[in-house]
């Protein structure tokens, strides 16, 4: 989004008030599916996660969750099957290796972990799902938009330039 | 630029109620290269989806969003609704404005950003989507069955009832299995050979069964409806074209005492031999580690009596190559036999019920041997130190099983039918004798079990002990078995002159070689797994290859019958076309920036990616990389995130995708 | 020490059984080495060994320029059998293709790199032949001192030094040219479809290249300091490496650069692996 058509599409309201921004990683085949029980069950839980779906938790890559950051996000959500459950049988096992050893390079890094939310969610546990979103909702309320890592850019004076540029390739 | 439809559903009331649906179409209408940008009542309804069709080709569309529902509902029905408007189904996408949205929000103005920011992620998505077509693979409608015993035996004559071809393989000189060393089966008391006989000629009769017996599978390679295996054929050293079964062969070898596997120990074969007198096929096999001939070189008597010169002592194994399109596994169950060698370390224990050291000590296939009219007593019950009759006779129930410290966790299932069964058969042929059981509970889930159990304790007068044993001690001709009684709370102490153990049931000793070999996988007790516990227990992870039997977990006869002819129905499916689809959602490798580490190939579950050599035109190896096997790959994508350069991609799922996913969300 | 590395080197390249020696020669100034490649058995006197042999030379066995020349020999320290042996069990190269020539070694530098003193492979694990007295491997040494000490400040005193470090960051890529793990022909930094990694060096795009060189070294890292010594603007990548390697340890229980065996760290996993940080 270039910033011309970001300040035009937000309204007035939601400009006032600063929302958490959340972006949530899920597997197709437990958390999505709990995300949608969440739905059938009409479990009421707060709007700021934005979901994009894999087709398991062992396709996430760390990538994810740094561009993330890049784009504004205040917090991410990285959800599978538990153990034992996955669709693929061991791509959570995966995720699981993979995801501990990150959670510690970012940590050592001076990230809030509490920005970073890994879980397990099965299709049935829609009731989860609507708590560690209500958690994570919180939590980064308590703790405000994640300006450290926003104003990475934001005292760059390429941005814009490079933002631009970033379009075209991407 | 793209020519994306936007299809914003108010679902009735449902998701219009809390999502300014009038707004969401608007403002992403307003996204780059979105063309049209509507909403209406009900999407999936007939003027709905012809709406999507129509603007299809009205706005000459080439990606289309329907924000509605949980694909999980819809996605079949507007993928549909995409091809009948001309585009490839893959080119639509869902954004689930229902069940992650209008259901569980309640503030409408955060709902309809909300549902704004899910069109946005799902229309850059689909900016980035490609054609995919789904993936035909040609199937071989051959099958391989690997184990001869009831479950490979049903699978295998079910499978040619459907007009199949079938490979049988079977490592033992003849098929039949554990069951034909049953005496009777519970609980109709019914004569195990005399039901299983039948289907064994039936077996050998079929023309579209072929039989490979002394046996085995050497290697599996391919991947489902193309797998190739090399079957290793032992040298019988009996030309089974020219051998008519007449038993004279084994009727005069010298070689007398040699312990028979099929009796368990308690009787003896020959060096050419049959297992039993029913085998099928009914060729003798020469064991060459026990006869003379090969040992030294002397003796030749059964090529001497042979008239049909089928006699062949230079006779070599043999690989034969066959191409199959499914393979059920069939390799049944060992006993955990106390004291003796064990195929797992763990599995010690026992000692105190000295199974090695008294001959009247036996376990339950020994005392079914026993009971067998065929058997080395041919039907008596006769110790085996002294060839008495016993007038006691102590089972011990779940040795081995259910017991973590010594022996395994699981309970092995049939033990406590077959104890009962025994303690039936034992008092039926002894008249005056007194069976007792030490047991932990009774198990007699199943038609009719536990109505045989109560048989045997009020009509046969079997005495039930409940309590362990802790052990077993010689006094004089007959053994002591010391017991705790728990419902008297007291120690009991009963004098037996035989003891059967009932030991536990585990996977045959080589049942981890061969799912290695054939790339499928085994639980922690090394029963192999199914692909799923519930919905799928006959098929396995890897695709074209079935489970049946007691391989997979310790089962009776009517549940490894049962799980028989499942498996044989999966085959039959996977036969019913002469093409496999599958989805395309795949990955596939960059060769171009691949480096060979070979991440991907060590995380895929499916064993679907491997080495391939890229050479030049001379025949030079360049370089080695991973290539990715489609008929294998379902599609999980853990390679691609393990791929430091992401030289492999996931089609629908690849990085340009996620990339752009992400930042339709950004702020920049 | 060093004839008869010289000699070894002279002998497998006069037998030809191997076309390359890959050892050290003196650098253009004084109290340097630079990385030499032998390929006739009259150059081995060029050969040198000393306490400023600092280079990893295990990066140059899966380069073209050099893996084109013929089998190689190389000579090497302990830490730069470990990064071999990294190559052995990813695939990068074959065990038999390569003629070891391990030195033993007391360390390198002057004063001696950071991790000499936390070395316990004074003599390498692995080799065709060892130069050298056998030196015991030390025991009882904490290899993340340093690391467990910076784990001690506060979180926003972590990223405030990040943030300073990596903001110095050019993207020159120095630290991945000279690692001897970075063999990906196309580095993902360089990928543009997507560009996963902001191209300019602002330092929200540092700090994505910053972390994934790091992960993409979790588990296979052997420490060999190559990357901080070419570093430009000094930045501590070592620290970071070697926090990732503790976190291997600690989960896993592995170490890279002992068993050409082993399957890497993030491409296995044990059922029980810990997972306290899930919910």
């Amino acid at each position: 989004m270039s910033d011309e058509t970001k300040t035009e599409d937000k309204p007035a309201a939601a400009e006032k008030e600063w929302q958490p921004r959340i972006i949530a990683f899920v597997c197709n085949w437990c958390t999505y599916a709990g995300a949608d029980l969440a739905g059938t069950s009409r479990m009421v839980y707060e709007p700021h996660v934005r979901i994009i779906k894999l087709p398991c938790s062992g396709r996430i890559d760390v990538s994810f969750i740094i561009k993330a950051f890049e784009q504004g996000a205040d917090g991410v959500m990285v959800s599978g099957c538990h153990p034992g459950d996955c669709h693929y049988t061991a791509g959570n096992y995966h995720a699981r290796r993979r995801f501990g050893g990150f959670r510690d390079l970012l940590e050592f890094c001076g990230f809030d972990m509490r920005r970073v939310v890994f879980s397990w969610v099965s299709a049935a546990e829609g009731k989860k799902w609507a708590d560690l979103v209500n958690e994570a909702v919180a939590k980064i309320r308590e703790l405000g938009p994640f300006k450290e890592y926003q104003k990475l850019l934001a005292e760059d004076i390429w941005r814009k330039e490079e933002t631009n540029s970033d379009r075209e390739t991407g | 630029m793209s020519r994306i439809g936007v299809f914003v559903c108010h679902c009735g009331e449902n998701i219009a109620r809390m999502v300014d649906v009038t707004r969401v179409a608007e403002e992403t209408a307003k996204l780059p290269g979105v063309a049209v940008s509507v909403d209406y009542r009900y999407m999936c309804s007939d003027p709905g989806q012809n709406m999507i069709k129509e603007a299809i080709r009205e706005h000459k569309l080439d990606g289309v969003v329907v924000a509605a529902c949980s694909p999980q509902m819809h996605e079949p029905t507007f993928r549909a609704a995409v091809v009948e408007g001309g585009l490839n189904p893959y080119l639509c996408e869902m954004a689930n404005i229902r069940e992650h949205c209008s259901w569980v929000h309640t503030d409408k103005e955060l709902a309809t950003q909300k549902a704004i920011d899910l069109v946005r992620i799902m229309v850059e998505k689909v900016g980035k989507n490609q054609e995919l077509f789904p993936i035909k693979v040609p199937v071989t409608k051959r099958a391989l069955v690997i184990g001869g015993g009831i479950a490979g035996i049903q699978a295998a004559l079910d499978i040619a009832s459907g007009g199949h071809e079938v490979v049988l393989v079977e490592r033992e000189p003849s098929i039949g299995g554990n069951m034909a060393r049953l005496s009777e089966t519970f609980p109709t008391l019914d004569c195990s050979q005399c039901i299983l006989t039948p289907r064994m000629v039936e077996v050998d009769r079929d023309p579209r069964i072929t039989l490979y017996t002394y046996a085995e599978v050497e290697e599996v390679g391919g991947f489902v409806g193309n797998f190739k295996v090399k079957i290793r054929q032992k040298a019988k050293s009996v030309i089974a074209d020219l051998c008519n079964g007449c038993g004279d062969c084994w009727n005069k070898c010298p070689q007398k005492k040699i312990p028979s596997e099929f009796d368990a120990g308690l009787g003896y074969r020959t060096a050419i031999y049959v297992p039993f007198p029913q085998a099928v096929p009914n060729t003798p096999v020469i064991d060459r580690e026990r006869c003379t001939k090969f040992l030294k070189d002397k003796c030749g008597i059964c090529e001497k009596v042979c008239t049909l010169n089928a006699i062949d002592y230079t006779m070599e194994d043999e690989i034969i190559e066959v191409e199959v399109g499914a393979i059920v596994v069939a390799t049944g169950y060992d006993l955990f036999s106390v004291g003796k060698d064990q195929p797992n370390e763990q599995w010690t224990g026992y000692g105190e019920y000295n199974y090695d050291a008294y001959p009247d000590v036996i376990d339950g296939i020994q005392f079914e041997r026993l009971l067998s009219a065929s058997g080395p007593t041919q039907g008596e019950i006769r110790r085996p130190s002294d060839g008495k009759e016993p007038k006691s006779v102590v089972f011990i129930a779940c040795v081995g099983s259910r017991d973590p410290e010594k022996g395994l966790e699981y309970c092995s299932k049939i033990c406590c039918m077959y104890i009962a069964k025994h303690a039936m058969l034992y008092k039926h042929k002894v008249h005056d004798g007194q069976p007792y059981v030490f047991y932990m509970d009774i198990r007699a889930g199943g038609k009719n079990y536990e109505e045989f159990v109560r048989r045997a304790i009020e009509e046969d007068g079997v005495l039930y002990i409940r309590g362990r044993v802790s052990k077993i001690y010689k006094d004089g001709e007959q053994l002591v078995v010391v017991g705790a009684d728990t419902l008297s709370d007291s120690q009991v102490q009963v004098r037996a002159d035989l003891v059967v153990l009932a030991t536990a049931i585990v996977p045959h000793r080589d049942a981890y070689e061969l799912a290695q070999k054939i790339g499928f996988g085994c639980g922690s007790q090394g029963f192999f797994s199914e692909a799923h516990p519930k919905l799928r227990p006959v098929e396995t992870n890897t695709a074209g290859i079935y489970l049946a039997g007691a391989c997979q977990a310790p089962k009776d006869i009517p549940d490894a019958v049962a799980q028989a002819g499942a498996a044989a129905s999966k085959v039959q499916l996977l036969f019913s076309s002469d093409e496999l689809e599958r989805e395309p959602i795949i990955a596939s490798v960059n060769e171009a920036t691949c480096v060979h580490c070979r991440n991907c190939i060590r995380v895929c579950p499916y064993s679907a990616i491997t080495d391939k050599e890229i050479k030049d035109k001379k025949g030079n190896l360049i370089k080695m990389v991973a290539e990715v096997n489609e008929g294998l790959c379902l599609g999980c994508g853990a390679c691609v995130a393990a791929c430091p350069s992401k030289s492999i991609q996931l089609a629908g799922f690849n990085d340009e995708q996620v990339f752009a996913e992400i930042t339709a969300l950004g702020s920049g | 020490m060093i004839e008869q590395i010289r000699e070894k080197a002279k002998e497998l390249l006069a037998s030809g059984e191997v076309k390359v020696v890959i050892g050290y020669e003196n650098g253009g100034l004084p109290e340097t080495t630079r990385p030499v490649f032998i390929t006739s058995p009259d150059e081995v006197d060029r050969l040198v060994w000393n306490k400023y042999c600092y280079a990893n030379l295990a990066t140059f066995l899966w380069r073209k320029e050099v893996s084109s020349l013929g089998k190689p020999a190389i000579v090497a320290k302990g830490c730069d059998v470990k990064a071999i042996v990294v190559l052995i069990q990813e695939s990068q190269i074959k065990r038999e293709d390569v003629v070891i020539l391990g030195v033993t070694c007391t360390g390198v530098g002057d004063p001696p790199l950071s991790k000499c003193p936390i070395c316990d492979v004074n003599t390498p694990r692995e080799y065709d032949c060892l130069f050298g007295e056998e030196i015991p491997p030390k025991t009882d040494i904490n290899k993340f001192a340093d690391v467990d000490e910076f784990e001690k400040k506060s979180p926003e005193e972590r990223w405030e030094f990040w943030e300073e470090q990596l903001s110095k960051c050019v993207k020159c890529y120095a630290c991945r040219q000279v690692c001897p793990m970075c063999y990906c022909e196309i580095c993902i930094a360089d990928k543009n479809q997507p560009q996963w990694i902001e191209t300019s060096s602002h330092t929200r795009g540092n700090y994505h290249w910053n972390l994934v060189r790091a992960w993409h070294l979790a588990g296979r890292c052997v420490d060999c300091l190559e990357c901080e010594r070419v570093c430009p603007v000094d930045i501590p990548l070592s620290l970071v490496n070697r926090r990732l390697a503790k976190s291997v340890k600690a989960r896993f229980g592995y170490e890279p650069g002992y068993d050409t065996e082993a399957p890497p760290p993030f491409t296995d996993f044990k059922p029980q692996d810990p997972e306290e940080f899930i919910k």
